[in-house]
C-alpha cells in the first residue's frame, strides 16, 4: 500500500471516528443537563463550555462570550472551524476520496453520502430544534460506516490502517472526555461543595461513552469516581475502554509489522510498552493525580501517533 | 408492430428535417429498436421525469462521480450532465461499427511503428514527410525504440456521429489518454438505479468487463524478464477533473493509483513509495499527458510527472500505457489520410468513413477553404476537447474575416470538413421540462496489447446539451447518454 495512500486511510479512521464522539457528547450533555440535579449542572454556559472544552480546548481559551446558537453552530455544522462535525465529516470524505480505488465502492458510497447529508442539514433547524436528530444522524451513520468497514474490506493493511486510525483517535477522544468530566465535576464541587467522588458527572460521562448501562451491569453499584474511571481505563472488556484501545492498537499494529521484536524506536515497540505498562496498573495508581495521569497518557498516545508516522506515512 | 406517433411527453418535440433523428423517421414514426422504449417513456408524466431526474443526479453525487469547480470563494463539486433516455445500437449496426473501430486502432498502430522505425509510408509517398516533420507530437526520443508487445496505441478511443445520410463516420480518433470510459459504466448504473424497469425489456450487453480486459492488456506489454507484472494507474491526483475515472479504474482492475510523488527511480526502476519501502513497478497506465510525464525529458516545470521515468521507459525497464509519441498519429492531420493508412497496413479497405478533409496547408485546398468558410468546420489540428473550432454557418461576416487571417498566419495549423450534421436524439431538457432532439455522437473504446485485442460492447454518447449546438464536448457544457448495444 502506498504510503500516502495509508495516511490518507489513517485519517479517514480518525475523522469518523471523532466525529462520532463529539456528536455523543453533544447529545449526552446537553440532554442530560436539562434535568440535572443542581443549578450549575443544568445551566447553558456550564454545559456549552464543556462541549467547548472537548471540541477545542483554545477556543475555549478565547474566553468569547458564550451563545448557544452560536456555540451549537460552531461545533455542529460550521465549515470555518476546524473542530465541527461537518469539518471532521468531510476531511473523512476527502480522506476517503484520495484513497478510493482501495475501499468497496460500498464504504466510499456511505462516506459520502453522509457528507452530503451534513454538508445539506439546515443550520438554522440544527441550532433550533435538530440537536437531538442531527447528533444521532451522525452516531448512527458512524455505526454502519464501522459495519462498512469490517464487513466489505479485506481484513488486510487496508483494514489495519483504517482501525488504527480508529482506535488511536477513540483513546484520544476518551480520554479527552474523560478529563472534560472529571473538570466539571471539580468545578461543580468548587461551587456546590459536591463530592468529586459521587458526582452527577461520571453518570454523565458513562453516557457520553455508551457504556452507563454496561457499568451498572459489572459493578452494581451507583457510578462514583473510582468505578468509573477503573472502568473507562482499565477495563479490557468495556469496548471503549483505554486498555481496550491501547490492546486493538497493538493488535492491529501486528497486522504491519512482523517482526517477533521490533525496534525500540518504532511505533509497535512503543504500543506494546505501553499495553504492558497500563495492563498492570491499577485505579489506585493514579486516582489520587488524575490529572498528570491524563497529561501522560495524552503525550504517550501522541507518541504512537508520531512513530507511526515516521515507521509507516514518512516515505511520502 | 404499431407505429407510436407523438405522445404527450414527447408533444413538444420538433423535428428537425435537416439531421438524422435517432428515434423518429423522417415520417415522424418511432424507429423499431425504440418503438419499446418510447411506450415505456410515454407512461410517463412530466412530474415523474423532473423526480426521476432528480434521482438520476443523486445516483451521480452518491458515487461520487463528480468533478471539482474551483472559483476564489468556494470550491463546488458538480456532475456532468446525464441523460435518462438512452441510447440504443442494434446488433447489425454495432458489429461494423466494432469492426471498424478495431481495423482504425490496428492500422494506427502499425503506423506509429513505421514513424518511429523505417517510415516506409513516407518513403513510398503514401503520406508527406511535412505530417511528422512539422508535428509538435513527434518524439525524436522513441525513434528506433520497440514498445513491449510492439503495441503504441493500447487504448483508443474513436469518435463518430452519425450524418444526415444515416451512415456513421470517424470525426477522430484519440489515442494519446482517451477518457470517458469511467461514464459508460457509470452511466450505465445511473440508469439502472432511476429506471430499472426499462432494462426488463432488451437485452444489452453488459459494460462492466471494460476493467478485466483493461488489466489482461497492459499486463500482457510487460518488460522483458518480468514474470507477473506489477501495473499501477497514474494519475495527476484528487484535483483532476478525471479523478474518478482514475481511481474508478484503478479499483476495476485491483491496482494502485499512484500520483507522480509516489513513484521514484533507481538504477533506472520505478519503484512506488509504500509502508513498507519501495516495490518495484512494471507497467503504468499513465492518465498525464506525455508533456507532464517527465520534467528531465518535457516540460521542466511539471510537478506531476517523475523525473526520469522516461529513461527507465526507454530502457526497458518499465512499460507507459498508452506509448510516449502516440499524438503524431491522433493529429487531425493525419486523420485525412486515415483510408490510405488502413489500406497500406492492412490492405483492408475502410469499414468506417472518414469525413472529407481539406489540407489548409496545400495551396489548392487553402483556397477553396478561404473561399467557403460558411460552409465548413475549421478545427486547429492539435487541439482537444473542442477548443478552436470554428462552425462556418454560425460565424458573423467579421468572425469568418478573422478566422481567415488566423488560417492565413499558420496554414499547417488548420484543417476544414464539410459541416457534419450530427443526428439528434431524444433529451430531456430541463429548463424546457421536454424532451427535444440534440445532437449527440458516439465514442468507442478499443484495447489492444501483445496478441490481445478488445473493444466495448458499449459507449460513451455524448450530448451537447445547448439547442443547435453541434460540440458534444464535456469541457464544452455536454452530457451524455447510457449506450445499450443490443445482443443479437
Amino acid at each position: 500500500m502506498l504510503a500516502r495512500v495509508a495516511n490518507n486511510l489513517f485519517w479517514m479512521g480518525r475523522y469518523l471516528e471523532r466525529s462520532e464522539h463529539i456528536a455523543r457528547y453533544l447529545n449526552v450533555n446537553y440532554f442530560s443537563s436539562l434535568d440535572a440535579p443542581n443549578e450549575l449542572a443544568q445551566s447553558r454556559e456550564f454545559v456549552l463550555r464543556s462541549m467547548l472544552f472537548v471540541a477545542d480546548e483554545e477556543e475555549l481559551k478565547l474566553e468569547k462570550p458564550i451563545n448557544e446558537r452560536d456555540v451549537l453552530f460552531d461545533i455542529g455544522l460550521n465549515p470555518e472551524k476546524h473542530y465541527s462535525i461537518l469539518s471532521s465529516i468531510s476531511n473523512a470524505q476527502q480522506n476517503a476520496n484520495g484513497a478510493r480505488d482501495l475501499i468497496s465502492t460500498e464504504l466510499y458510497e456511505s462516506i459520502n453520502i453522509l457528507n452530503r447529508t451534513v454538508k445539506n442539514y439546515s443550520a438554522e433547524r440544527f441550532v433550533k430544534s435538530g440537536l437531538f436528530e442531527f447528533t444521532n444522524l451522525i452516531t448512527s451513520n458512524i455505526a454502519s460506516l464501522r459495519t462498512k468497514i469490517r464487513a466489505t474490506l479485506l481484513h488486510d493493511e487496508v483494514y489495519a490502517i483504517i482501525m488504527l486510525g480508529i482506535y488511536i483517535e477513540r483513546a484520544n477522544q476518551v480520554i479527552r472526555i474523560i478529563n472534560s468530566k472529571y473538570n466539571d465535576a471539580l468545578i461543580e464541587k468548587v461551587n456546590f461543595d459536591t463530592p468529586v467522588k459521587t458526582s452527577f458527572e461520571w453518570t454523565i460521562l458513562l453516557k457520553c461513552i455508551e457504556t452507563y448501562d454496561m457499568m451498572r451491569r459489572y459493578y452494581r453499584k451507583p457510578p462514583s469516581s473510582h468505578n468509573v474511571l477503573e472502568f473507562l481505563i482499565l477495563n479490557t472488556d468495556c469496548p471503549r475502554s483505554i486498555m481496550n484501545s491501547l490492546n486493538n492498537i497493538k493488535y492491529y499494529m501486528s497486522f504491519l509489522t512482523k517482526e517477533e521484536y521490533p525496534h525500540k524506536d518504532s511505533a509497535a515497540f512503543l504500543i506494546g510498552k505501553l499495553s504492558c505498562e497500563y495492563r498492570y496498573k491499577t485505579i489506585e495508581d493514579f486516582q489520587e493525580d488524575l490529572k498528570e495521569f491524563i497529561e501522560n497518557l495524552v503525550d504517550d498516545l501522541s507518541l504512537v501517533g508520531e512513530k507511526m508516522d515516521k515507521d509507516y506515512f514518512s516515505l511520502y | 408492430m404499431k407505429a407510436y406517433t407523438k405522445l404527450p411527453i414527447f408533444s413538444t418535440y420538433e423535428f428537425d428535417s435537416r439531421f438524422y433523428d435517432e428515434i423518429f423517421t423522417s415520417n415522424k414514426e418511432v424507429r423499431e429498436v425504440y418503438q419499446t422504449l418510447f411506450k415505456l417513456f410515454s407512461e410517463y408524466s412530466v412530474n415523474d421525469f423532473v423526480s426521476l431526474n432528480d434521482k438520476a443526479k443523486d445516483a451521480f453525487f452518491n458515487q461520487g462521480i463528480t468533478f471539482q469547480v474551483y472559483s476564489d470563494k468556494e470550491t463546488k463539486e458538480k456532475i456532468f450532465p446525464f441523460d435518462l433516455f438512452p441510447r440504443i445500437i442494434g446488433n447489425d449496426e454495432w458489429v461494423k461499427l466494432e469492426a471498424g473501430a478495431l481495423q482504425r486502432s490496428k492500422a494506427l498502430n502499425l503506423f506509429l511503428w513505421d514513424l518511429y522505425h523505417d517510415q516506409k509510408i513516407i518513403k513510398q509517398g503514401i503520406v508527406p514527410m511535412d505530417l511528422i516533420s512539422s508535428s509538435v507530437n513527434y518524439l525524436k526520443q522513441m525513434k528506433g525504440f520497440n514498445p513491449p508487445g510492439g503495441i503504441y496505441n493500447h487504448v483508443s478511443g474513436t469518435d463518430l456521429i452519425k450524418h444526415s445520410d444515416g451512415e456513421y463516420y470517424v470525426l477522430e480518433d484519440n489515442i494519446r489518454c482517451p477518457s470517458g470510459v469511467s461514464y459508460v459504466v457509470g452511466n450505465r448504473e445511473a440508469l439502472k438505479r432511476t429506471l430499472f424497469g426499462v432494462f426488463n425489456h432488451y437485452k444489452s450487453h453488459n459494460v462492466s468487463d471494460y476493467g478485466q480486459n483493461l488489466l489482461e492488456i497492459i499486463e500482457s506489454v510487460k518488460p522483458k524478464g518480468v514474470d507477473v507484472p506489477k501495473c499501477v494507474v497514474l494519475t495527476p491526483g484528487v484535483y483532476n477533473s478525471a479523478y474518478y475515472e482514475h481511481s474508478f479504474l484503478a479499483k476495476q482492475m485491483g491496482v494502485e493509483l499512484v500520483e507522480g510523488r509516489d513513484l521514484f527511480i533507481e538504477n533506472d526502476f520505478v519503484y512506488m513509495k509504500t509502508i513498507k519501502g519501495l516495490e518495484r513497478v512494471d507497467v503504468i497506465y499513465r492518465r498525464i499527458d506525455d508533456d507532464y510525464i517527465d520534467p528531465l525529458v518535457f516540460k521542466p516545470d511539471s510537478v506531476l510527472g517523475v523525473p526520469g521515468i522516461f529513461n527507465s521507459y526507454i530502457k526497458g525497464k518499465v512499460c507507459l500505457v498508452n506509448a510516449p509519441g502516440t499524438g503524431v498519429a491522433d493529429d487531425k492531420a493525419v486523420y485525412t489520410y486515415m483510408p490510405q493508412i488502413i489500406k497500406y497496413y492492412l490492405d483492408e479497405e475502410p469499414i468506417l468513413n472518414n469525413v472529407h478533409t481539406y489540407h489548409c496547408s496545400r495551396p489548392d485546398e487553402l483556397k477553396y477553404v478561404l473561399e467557403n468558410i460558411d460552409k465548413l468546420v475549421v478545427k486547429p489540428v492539435d487541439e482537444s476537447g473542442g477548443y478552436g473550432i470554428s462552425i462556418g454557418n454560425k460565424l458573423t461576416k467579421e468572425e469568418i474575416e478573422k478566422v481567415k487571417i488566423t488560417i492565413k498566419e499558420s496554414p499547417r495549423k488548420y484543417i476544414a470538413q464539410p459541416i457534419m450534421s450530427l443526428s439528434t436524439h431524444a433529451t430531456y431538457i430541463e429548463d424546457e421540462n421536454s424532451f427535444e432532439p440534440r445532437h449527440v455522437d458516439l465514442r468507442t473504446f478499443t484495447l489492444l496489447g501483445k496478441d490481445k485485442d478488445f473493444v466495448l460492447k458499449g459507449g460513451l454518447t455524448r450530448v451537447a446539451l445547448k439547442r443547435g449546438n453541434l460540440i458534444v464536448n464535456s469541457s464544452q457544457g455536454g452530457g451524455s447518454k447510457d449506450t445499450w448495444v443490443l445482443k443479437k
